[in-house]
């Protein structure tokens, strides 16, 4: 069994956190308060080729793997800058493009996501069926050429910011007359297409949208792959890489925030030594920083099974390093917070605007209940509980 | 353009460094090491003379084994190839030695342009660049907050404490530049993955036509007769406001010669 990282992974890892810490997360929480966006951010580490890491090399990118795009996100979110769209458009788009989309799909988009100019979101969640594709209700049916799609999303991330949204639908199977997910790549300013803000409480400068598709016309290349059966096995391809990279940009946060408290507790003298001489401030902290490194193996797991291509044990470790990456964030942030006492709630440390964000990693994106009902089912046996 | 960047492995400046107890030698082995933190700044200058008037970049390191990280990670900036002067018999050379076998490793690689840190965070001794100079017959301007190339003229504007000077040179020269020249690029993600497959060159002073007695402990005109941790800091001085603190700040700024 080997712990390493490669020495090029290792130094992928050095640059991004260098670059990461130029911006910090003063940068991110002043673009979240002010409504703005990471653009300079997002630009540089395009342009240095990390958000395309694992982008085909053919197709402009780094020819490296999930391994590599959870180092970015992680280091990236140790800076201070959790950007979420890297879940979204590297993580998700990317994969589903690469492995199923057409030639000439691959030839549009991946260049443009492995640089960084185009940012492709994704929108599957509903009002009414969650992530489950089963139940959706967003239809898609066949007029001519073109297709015609018509349905309600909710949670959808960056849509204000992406040219291009990738909608899981349901259209009707000619051969069994059942209905089965297709994907779609749509312009976000297509006639039809309508988006409210959400308003969230999570500080960050990615917003949350519904998006209300009413007989929107995309024409026969916009599917996903050569046919509708591409759809489903591009879909499932798109979530391990999703989990992977939010566990990723979790670990990240869990350590930027322990990083922070270590750094204040060693520093804040009360009677005369500094508060971290104090078993009762230095061991909560120490707690998180093992499930932190705990989770963080996982995540290398995860990435390291998907990579080689062991495809049902990378769903296995991703779901499972998903729920101790959110676990873990969740608990670092709060420790974090709880050893800055009053200073730990203020804007000027820098930790408290990670509370919601860490909060929401415990339900996108997959639940945690979610995760314990895979592992119920697949780990331990039990018959389905839904 | 041939332009050679001279890259030192140090200890990383940002954490507690040492010497050895036993040759009173940087202590490596607990260290994190790391590129002199100048050197990128030269690198990058080297980088962006290149993208103006084409030419090639070459890496030049002395140091131990271990040191072929550093000159991958140079590498993954951007320059062409690299060339690593790995010898056992170098441990413990001073500056002139050092200075020897630069000099006979830059004279087979014929450079216009040496660009060097100004100095290391290690030895902090900003001689080096001069004694290239001299020893390669080359032009040296050093401490350059501003390069400009026309053809063979070099142009610095030179870092002084008081402002600047220009100085003008022909090539070949040595150039040694600050950290207010530039901002150093991160490595691209294409440039770490190609870095390994470019051509680093290893020398050794048999290569060079170098005796090792040159060089090394025997070779070293100067040597650490002793050494010792720095103190540790004062308590400072307390000034409390009885009604004459803005006075005695002053004076205390006063005896201090800040003021």
């Amino acid at each position: 069994m080997n712990f390493d990282h490669t020495p090029e992974q290792a130094q992928l890892r050095d640059a991004v956190a260098a670059m990461g810490k130029r911006y910090g997360h003063r940068y991110f929480v002043e673009k979240a308060k002010s409504g703005g966006h990471t653009d300079e951010l997002w630009a540089e580490a395009g342009k240095l080729g990390y958000l395309g890491v694992n982008v085909p090399s053919q197709y402009g990118g780094g020819g490296g793997g999930i391994t590599e795009l959870a180092i970015v996100c992680e280091e990236l979110a140790a800076a201070g800058c959790p950007l979420l769209l890297l879940l979204v458009s590297p993580a998700i788009a990317a994969t589903i493009i690469a492995k199923h989309g057409t030639t000439g799909q691959r030839e549009r988009f991946l260049p443009g996501i492995a640089d960084g100019t185009l940012k492709i979101v994704f929108a599957i969640t509903e009002p009414e069926a969650g992530s489950n594709f089963h139940r959706l209700s967003t239809v898609a049916r066949r007029d001519g050429d073109d297709w015609v799609i018509s349905g309600r999303k909710c949670f959808i991330s960056g849509v204000d910011e992406a040219p291009l949204v990738l909608v899981v639908a349901r259209t009707e199977d000619a051969g069994t007359g059942r209905l089965a997910p297709a994907l779609f790549v749509v312009p976000t300013d297509a006639a039809g297409l309508t988006k409210s803000r959400l308003e969230m409480e999570i500080v960050s400068p990615e917003n949350q949208w519904m998006v209300y598709l009413d007989d929107v016309r995309v024409p026969g290349e916009a599917l996903i792959g050569e046919d509708t059966s591409a759809g489903l096995p591009a879909l499932f391809s798109g979530l391990n890489p999703e989990r992977i990279t939010a566990a990723a940009m979790g670990v990240g946060t869990a350590r930027y925030a322990l990083e922070r408290a270590s750094s204040y507790v060693s520093s804040r003298s009360v009677w005369g030594r500094p508060i971290g001489m104090h078993q009762g401030v230095a061991h909560p902290l120490a707690h998180a920083a093992i499930q932190v490194e705990l989770a963080r193996l996982m995540v290398a797991k995860a990435a390291a099974l998907y990579d080689s291509g062991r495809d049902l044990e990378a769903g296995v470790a991703a779901n499972m390093a998903k729920y101790a990456s959110s676990e873990a964030a969740t608990l670092a942030v709060d420790t974090a917070i709880q050893a800055h006492g009053g200073n730990g709630m203020t804007t000027e440390y820098g930790i408290a605007t990670l509370l919601g964000g860490v909060r929401a990693g415990r339900i996108a994106p997959v639940s945690r209940e979610m995760i314990l009902n895979f592992v119920s089912q697949h780990i331990l046996g039990q018959d389905k509980s839904y | 353009m041939k332009i050679v960047v001279l890259v030192k492995q140090v200890p990383d400046s940002g954490a507690e460094r040492n010497l050895r107890s036993d040759d009173s030698t940087v202590d490596r082995d607990s260290a994190n090491n790391v590129i002199n933190e100048m050197d990128e700044y030269a690198i990058e200058e080297a980088l962006k003379l290149r993208e103006a008037h084409g030419g090639e970049v070459t890496i030049l390191t002395m140091g131990p084994e271990r040191a072929a990280e550093s000159i991958r990670k140079a590498l993954s900036m951007g320059p062409d190839k690299a060339v690593h002067v790995l010898d056992d018999a170098l441990h413990g050379s001073c500056a002139l030695a050092t200075s020897k076998v630069l000099a006979a490793a830059l004279k087979t690689l014929e450079p216009d342009l040496v660009i060097a840190g100004a100095e290391s965070t290690d030895a902090r001794g900003q001689v080096l660049p001069h004694m290239l100079a001299e020893r390669l017959g080359a032009a040296a301007l050093t401490g350059a907050r501003k390069l400009t190339v026309d053809g063979a003229t070099l142009t610095i504007e030179r870092q002084t404490e008081e402002g600047y000077e220009v100085v003008t040179a022909s090539t070949p020269a040595v150039v040694s530049v600050w950290d207010t020249i530039n901002e150093p690029r991160y490595p691209s993600f294409k440039g770490i993955m190609e870095a390994k497959k470019k051509p680093v060159q290893t020398l050794s002073l048999g290569d060079l036509g170098i005796d090792a007695g040159e060089v090394g402990f025997g070779g070293a005109s100067t040597a650490v007769v002793e050494h010792a941790r720095r103190p540790p800091r004062q308590g400072g001085t307390r000034v409390n406001d009885d009604g004459e603190g803005g006075v005695k700040l002053v004076e205390f700024l006063v005896s201090e010669k800040f003021v």
